[in-house]
């Protein structure tokens, strides 16, 4: 039961670094962002080069590494989406072209090879009985920690005031004086960099693949549609029910059934409640 | 072909014709080899290599019947219809006179009856199920085509297991219980039944059997399940799942159990250094390793290692002797007319670099004392490879794993 209970928060940490992020990023901006698994993918790449290729130490690496993709993502959003923004399909369109190069361009630089990035942690820990690698233990730590600083940062600051106003209303938000546009950028950056972090920490115990970013968009994307998007409880709620109930098939019934559970869980909600748990709402 | 490429190969047919009016004899056309493999990965990387290798040394001895060996790569990926794209470019497009090439069993059963509609005669070098050279005698006329050179196949390696089980877990370590785990995958669902058998019949309580999806990334409940299982041993046969994956977290989490089995990207002469050392003590099957199996398998080592930086994974000695026994039935028969060859090929006797090459009646590679056999060779530290099974060919004692040995 203990092993459930721990083994199922790390992953639903994990899940819900990758779709806050997600669900942030259209809550503000209504960007439905498909190369979010993207910002996963080259932050465990960039974790990589820096670490295994250019020896930097992993401490310094790992912010190195949110802070680029953070930086590509704001890229991303200036020159390409911000030009498309009127239209919904062409957002969707430019961002499905940017998962699809992005991919591609680590195919061409690394090949298919299976990369490896090193552990923060090396050491095992035994909780209750459970044994869990320290890496794991970590990514849970940091994903709580995040979502709270996010939740404080959005809820304290005038910055976070200022996001909340964009997303309830963009335009008035703007008669009010606020700058829209950098508001956009600030967030897509906060999201690029969650995602960017959750690759991170899991790539040294999952491992680097140029396709590492489809599974965790697939998955980010379920979450939202259960959790309701444009709503961050409701994700951080979907990734807790995805997260255990993955957990709880995997020990209850078979490895092989895990990947079904978002599937159905999608399925289910689409049916029962398209708008998701706690959708219709904005961003907060 | 690109459009523009279109022209330039009307213009070297237009030469080539004009040269066999000059001189009917240089302009003999080549012999075509097709290799349909997954270039994106390291088994095929070396397919392609090994069959570039002897393609050369063959070409360098004057060719087969003074003509020369030509090599062209089709990717096939890991999935079905890639797969057949890859066949069909390679015989209509290419018309290749020969494939050699293969990895993923569930792709090459689908390419089987576009192989046998084109009439090409295919040696697989990749994929291990046994269903591939099981339609060779339910369908010979149309399936005659097919051979394996590589590896034996998932029967017997599942008997190579139960030997492995059976020897060296329980004879010699006393280890009575086992778990298994494979990947959902056709080849693995072939052998997992057989290897249970045999080990119940051996006297050894399989405690658990399971399989995980292809994509899994979270391999701690199995863990959990096999710790709680009360195993002393878990046998892994995996080949398309992330090996790294599975042995980083078998690792990281201590789990108390020694691990070993099939573990087709632990074969990988990197991977020691992929996963940061977390493989010592891990135990893999393998086909061939830089040992005098025959007198070809060290200068054909280390030729690989010399001309390609890494040591060769199973594929490419596969392909390295396909290209050989292809070449010398082509010489026997005096022909490359396929069903000539076949009959050759069926003969084949062949010292290739594993061992002896001989085809049963089912065109598939035969396994034994002085042929193709799993060694089962274990991942020690700083990356060194013992044998450690079969006994009389082992080069050292069997380890365990760092957390277990105090």
């Amino acid at each position: 039961m203990l092993q459930i209970l721990i083994y199922g928060a790390v992953s639903s940490a994990i899940y819900a670094m990758l779709a806050v992020g997600f669900t942030l990023i259209f809550g503000v901006a209504r960007i439905l962002n498909l190369a979010h698994g993207s910002f996963y993918a080259l932050g465990a790449y960039a974790a990589y080069v820096l670490t295994s290729l250019l020896g930097v130490p992993l401490f310094l690496a790992a912010p190195i590494a949110v802070l680029l993709v953070a930086g590509f993502g704001v890229l991303m959003e200036r020159f390409l989406v911000r030009p498309l923004r009127a239209s919904q399909l062409a957002v969707l369109m430019i961002t499905l072209a940017v998962s699809l190069a992005v991919e591609q361009a680590l195919f061409i630089t690394f090949g298919s090879e299976y990369r490896n990035v090193p552990s923060f942690v090396a050491d095992k820990l035994s909780i209750g009985g459970v044994d869990i690698g320290g890496q794991r233990l970590l990514a849970l730590v940091a994903g709580v920690l995040v979502l709270l600083l996010l939740w404080l940062f959005i809820q304290r600051t005038r910055l976070g005031a200022a996001i909340l106003a964009v997303s309830q209303d963009p335009e008035a938000a703007q008669y009010m004086g606020i700058p829209t546009n950098r508001i956009f950028s600030i967030v897509m950056a906060i999201s690029a960099g969650t995602a960017a972090l959750a690759g991170v920490l899991v790539s040294p115990f999952l491992t680097v693949q140029p396709t590492m970013g489809l599974l965790p968009m697939v998955k980010a994307f379920a979450i939202v549609i259960v959790g309701g998007l444009g709503s961050i409880p409701g994700s951080i709620i979907a990734s807790l029910i995805l997260g255990y109930s993955e957990t709880i098939v995997a020990y209850m019934i078979s490895t092989s059934w895990t990947e079904l559970v978002s599937l159905v869980a999608v399925v289910v909600t689409l049916m029962i409640r398209p708008s998701g748990i706690l959708g219709r709402r904005a961003a907060f | 072909m690109s459009s523009f490429m279109r022209p330039l190969s009307a213009a070297s047919l237009i030469v080539a014709g004009a040269l066999a009016i000059i001189n009917p004899a240089t302009a003999q056309q080549t012999i075509k080899i097709g290799v349909p493999t997954s270039v994106q990965l390291q088994v095929g990387r070396d397919t392609q290599n090994a069959a570039k290798l002897a393609a050369e040394e063959i070409n360098a001895k004057g060719g087969v019947l003074g003509r020369k060996l030509e090599i062209v790569v089709a990717d096939e990926t890991e999935n079905p219809e890639q797969g057949i794209a890859a066949i069909k470019k390679l015989t209509a497009d290419e018309k290749v006179n020969v494939l050699i090439g293969g990895y993923t069993s569930g792709v090459t059963l689908a390419q089987l009856p576009h192989i046998s509609s084109a009439k090409t005669i295919y040696i697989g070098v990749g994929a291990a199920s046994p269903a591939i050279t099981a339609k060779v005698k339910s369908d010979y006329d149309n399936y005659k085509y097919i051979f394996r050179a590589f590896p034996i196949n998932a029967a017997h390696q599942a008997r190579a297991l139960v030997d492995f089980i059976n020897g060296k877990l329980k004879g010699e370590l006393k280890m009575t219980k086992i778990a298994i785990v494979g990947e959902n995958a056709k080849w693995v669902q072939d052998l997992v039944p057989i290897l249970k058998k045999g080990a119940t019949e051996g006297g050894t309580e399989v405690k658990l059997a399971e399989f995980f999806d292809t994509s899994t990334s979270d391999f701690s409940p199995l863990f959990a399940k096999v710790k709680d299982s009360g195993a002393q041993y878990l046998i892994v046969v995996l080949s398309h799942a992330s090996s790294d994956i599975f042995v980083k977290q078998w690792h990281d989490a201590q789990v108390p159990i020694p691990i070993g089995g099939i573990d087709v990207k632990s074969q990988d002469a990197d991977f020691f250094t992929r996963v940061s050392g977390k493989a010592n003590a891990e135990t893999v099957g393998m086909f061939a390793i830089r040992a005098p199996l025959t007198p070809k398998t060290i200068p054909f080592w280390d030729e690989f290692v010399k001309r390609f930086g890494t040591a060769p994974v199973y594929t490419g000695i596969g392909a390295y002797d396909s290209v050989y026994i292809y070449a010398d039935a082509v010489k026997r028969a005096n022909s490359i007319e396929p069903d000539a060859v076949i009959k050759e090929l069926e003969k084949t006797d062949h010292v290739g670099i594993a061992g002896k090459l001989v085809f049963d009646e089912l065109h598939d590679v035969k396994t034994g004392p002085g042929m193709q056999n799993l060694l089962f060779v274990q991942w020690q530290k700083n990356g060194e490879r013992v044998v450690v099974w079969p006994k009389e060919a082992a080069t050292g004692p069997m380890i365990s794993p760092p957390w277990m040995s105090n």
